[in-house]
């Protein structure tokens, strides 16, 4: 029986009201326990201890992440470490290989990451690369929303039929929910188009808001532990806040299954934008917070800038042919048969262009002006606003208001102008930091009750120990303790030790096995194969992705809303 | 002065596979202070394998020196497969007595290099500073960015006695090079600083340039149809074509200057 003890540590839960308590944890194998008896002990001396951070969004498996690592040579000459007795070779800042990705995080006292964006056609792929990254549990999301079945389900209006579809793909990719990139759109980039939310898609006769509408239904007719998960159309377009606000609507008459939103809108800062062009662009961060403040049908994470050189990845194929537009660097793009699609650029994020100070500005406004931080995650989008690296950044800001003054003189001076972040005040204190680091994330994925991003007993033995005191308002020792754990214990195991990996065990892979009518999936699997005789490259038979792909599954059923 | 004398030993490169081997480790900055045991001692990468430099080459030692700028490496035998010779130098001397493999002089920013025979492609990638003297041919990439940059040389300057295969400086923004034979494909591609001189035939050269100065003095074949005539200019006595470009850039970038007999 493997015991740990975490004596003298200042905890902060979240999920369990535990506010910078003197407080010890227990471990046995591997679960959090109410008492141990002959265990290994760990002195926390009054450091911070919170539970295993949780990425609700990021993108560090799959296709898209693979050819940016293979179309940006100059990105794998950063970050290069060589192997150790414990790590594999290191390579790539953002873009890094799947080693030095699972490292980093568990550095920064993480334990799971959802990837955010799996082509279902490439799940295996994807799998593959979830399972080469160590120490992290995961999981991922299939993107469903510009799938030719769903569109032509929509239309005919059977949402049965169009649950169905969905409880099949979720099952087939080993996926964990309903991701939304775009609707509508990468179909007409098909065609070299883009839509708005309420344009209709050709040969389909469908629109964006309907659709979103339909998957939002579809995902509660089962007892699904995430919501639809939405990166909304006109991402990064000048005055984009007001379709944003409109797609937040749509879901606002539809009832969560569960105790939860019914909508998680991801990297909302790219969806923030007022203004009608690059030269009037300004932050709308307010009216979207006022939104979120609100309701409580809708949740977000943030997508928050980090200044520098990175590589935008995104299904939102003609988003990614603006921005290349726009930098005339490298750009590449891809098509995935009837289901979605995908587009790469490297991007510079520079303080002294005015454009990107006031995105600075949005991801962190939208932080500090949305009152409950359990509507909000801490994310940069991994990679497109930035490495997941840069999270100790976002958080030493959001903690401290010099800082961000700091910074806001290093940047050019529409960010006084343009937008209020130098008019907030607030600064977020650790339990709310741990809020959106670990407690909301896990929450909003219905992870707490599978044991993630809390410590109370019965939950796995995740736990991240900060080489830092609660009073510490540094920002910049804030950020360096945030960077590199004293320790990191995953399922009862160091894995980091002063800031260096000790050991790299496998992580899990969750999944979501929703429980479909059978009537309901024979009739659909009809029309289904259909589209596998006629239009995919694949056979019915060689699609969905074996057993043998998950090798450490942990699966979580999701029975039909009675 | 000192005199450090590296023989790459038979056995190293006559195997079938010809592992290469790279010797940035062995640069004057490296060496200097370090006597024959100390030097033999000296980690070089052979394929997968970390070598002593005395296992793979015979070494002497002759004077001693006070500084980098004092060390002068002779390299001997068949460095065919000898691989980043100089890399990363910053003073004193290297002289390779026949052809070098890839990424000689790369990241150099000051001393002098001389390869007395041909060097394989990269030579001179993102140099900064210092002297590159090529003997005889170079390979392609010369004087480039790395892969997925968008900076290639930057200072400094190199000279190749014969012809230099494609894609000569590309990304180049600053330094100088002289190719006294021929340059294939695209020489000065993306070049956006520094001087090139190909005092032989050329062909396409200059595409995407958006600054810096190319000077053709042989014959141009598939002249790039999106540069500009200024009008002519002479240069040590001979009229030359002045062209700006390359305005497939736009023509608000297009701020190079390409010169064609």
């Amino acid at each position: 029986m493997a015991e740990v003890l975490i004596k003298n540590g200042v905890v902060y839960d979240p999920l369990n009201g535990v506010k910078g308590e003197k407080k010890d944890i227990c471990i046995r194998d591997g679960k959090v326990v109410e008492s141990v008896k002959n265990p290994k002990v760990i002195d926390a001396e009054g450091r911070v201890v919170m539970p295993g951070g949780v990425d609700i969004h990021s993108h560090i498996a799959g296709g898209k992440v693979n050819s940016g690592r293979l179309f940006r040579p100059e990105d794998g000459r950063k970050g290069v470490e060589a192997k150790t007795k414990v790590c594999r070779m290191q390579s790539g800042y953002s873009v890094p290989n799947t080693f030095a990705t699972g490292y980093r995080y568990a550095r920064m006292g993480y334990t799971f990451v959802m990837e955010a964006a799996m082509p279902p056609l490439a799940a295996r792929h994807t799998h593959e690369e979830l399972v080469d990254i160590p120490i992290l549990d995961n999981a991922a999301l299939p993107l469903l929303d510009n799938n030719w079945m769903t569109m032509e389900y929509v239309k005919s209006g059977d949402m049965d039929l169009l649950a169905a579809y969905m409880a099949w793909m979720i099952k087939a990719t080993k996926g964990f929910g309903v991701k939304i990139v775009n609707p509508g759109g990468t179909e007409m980039w098909g065609w070299g188009k883009n839509c708005s939310l309420n344009d209709s898609v050709p040969t389909f006769d469908v629109t964006p808001a309907e659709i979103i509408k339909g998957l939002a239904e579809a995902n509660e007719k089962f007892e699904m532990p995430h919501s639809i998960h939405v990166h909304t159309n006109m991402l990064g377009h000048p005055g984009n806040f007001e379709i944003t606000k409109e797609t937040y609507d749509l879901v606002k008459g539809i009832k969560p299954e569960k105790d939860r939103q019914v909508m998680h809108t991801t990297h909302t800062q790219f969806h923030s934008y007022g203004g009608t062009n690059w030269g009037d662009f300004e932050s709308k961060a307010d009216v979207i917070a006022d939104y979120i403040n609100q309701n409580d049908h809708a949740t977000i994470d943030l997508g928050s800038i980090i200044l520098g050189d990175t590589t935008t990845m995104t299904a939102d194929g003609p988003m990614e042919y603006s921005l290349y537009q726009i930098t005339g660097r490298k750009w590449t793009n891809h098509d995935v048969e009837l289901e979605t699609g995908s587009g790469i650029t490297p991007f510079l994020y520079s303080g002294k262009s005015p454009v990107n100070t006031i995105q600075w500005a949005i991801g962190q406004e939208l932080a500090l002006l949305v009152k409950d931080p359990w509507k909000l995650a801490l994310t940069t989008d991994h990679p497109n606003a930035g490495p997941f690296i840069g999270y100790p950044i976002i958080i030493s800001m959001l903690m401290s208001k010099k800082r961000r003054d700091e910074s806001a003189e290093d940047m050019h001076k529409v960010i006084y102008d343009r937008a209020e972040y130098c008019s907030i005040d607030r600064e977020y204190d650790l339990y709310e930091i741990a809020i959106i680091t670990r407690g909301m994330a896990a929450k909003a994925l219905g992870l707490h009750e599978h044991g993630k991003g809390h410590l109370g007993v019965g939950a796995d033995g995740d736990v991240a120990i900060y080489d830092m005191s609660p009073e510490e308002r540094d920002a910049g020792k804030i950020q360096k303790a945030f960077l590199n754990t004293k320790y990191t214990i995953k399922g009862g195991q160091i894995v980091v030790k002063d800031g260096e990996v000790v050991a790299t065990p496998d992580g899990k892979t969750y999944f979501v096995t929703p429980e479909c009518d059978d009537t309901l999936t024979d009739e659909m699997m009809v029309k289904l194969k259909d589209k596998f005789d006629r239009y995919y490259t694949v056979t019915y038979n060689n699609y969905a992705v074996q057993d043998a792909y998950v090798p450490n599954p942990y699966e979580i059923k999701a029975p039909w809303r009675s | 002065m000192q005199t450090i004398k590296l023989k790459i030993k038979d056995n190293v490169t006559s195997g079938v596979a010809k592992i290469p081997v790279e010797v940035d480790s062995l640069t004057p900055d490296n060496l200097v202070g370090k006597n024959e045991a100390e030097i033999k001692a000296v980690k070089v990468w052979w394929g997968n394998k970390e070598e002593n430099t005395g296992d793979l080459f015979d070494v002497s030692v002759d004077g001693s020196a006070g500084s980098a700028d004092e060390v002068k490496i002779v390299l001997d035998g068949d460095l065919s497969r000898v691989k980043r010779i100089g890399d990363g130098m910053t003073a004193g001397e290297i002289e390779a007595n026949g052809d070098v493999d890839m990424h000689c002089g790369a990241m150099m920013s000051g001393g002098k290099i001389t390869v007395k025979g041909n060097a394989d492609c990269w030579a001179g990638r993102e140099m900064k500073g210092g002297e590159l003297v090529i003997d005889g041919d170079a390979g392609a990439n010369l004087c480039a960015m790395y892969r997925g940059e968008m900076t290639g040389m930057t200072g400094g300057k190199v000279t190749v006695g014969g012809n230099a295969d494609e894609c000569v400086g590309q990304y180049m923004a600053g330094g100088e090079i002289v190719i006294k034979g021929n340059a294939r494909m695209l020489a000065g591609l993306n070049m956006h600083g520094g001087k090139i001189v190909i005092e032989g035939d050329a062909v396409m050269p200059g595409a995407d340039m958006t600054s810096g100065e190319l000077t053709v003095k042989g014959t141009v074949r598939d002249m790039m149809p999106s540069f500009k005539l200024e009008g002519t200019e002479s240069i040590d006595g001979a009229e030359y074509k002045k062209y700006s470009g390359d305005l497939a850039m736009t023509a608000r970038k297009a701020k190079g200057t390409l010169y064609v007999r």
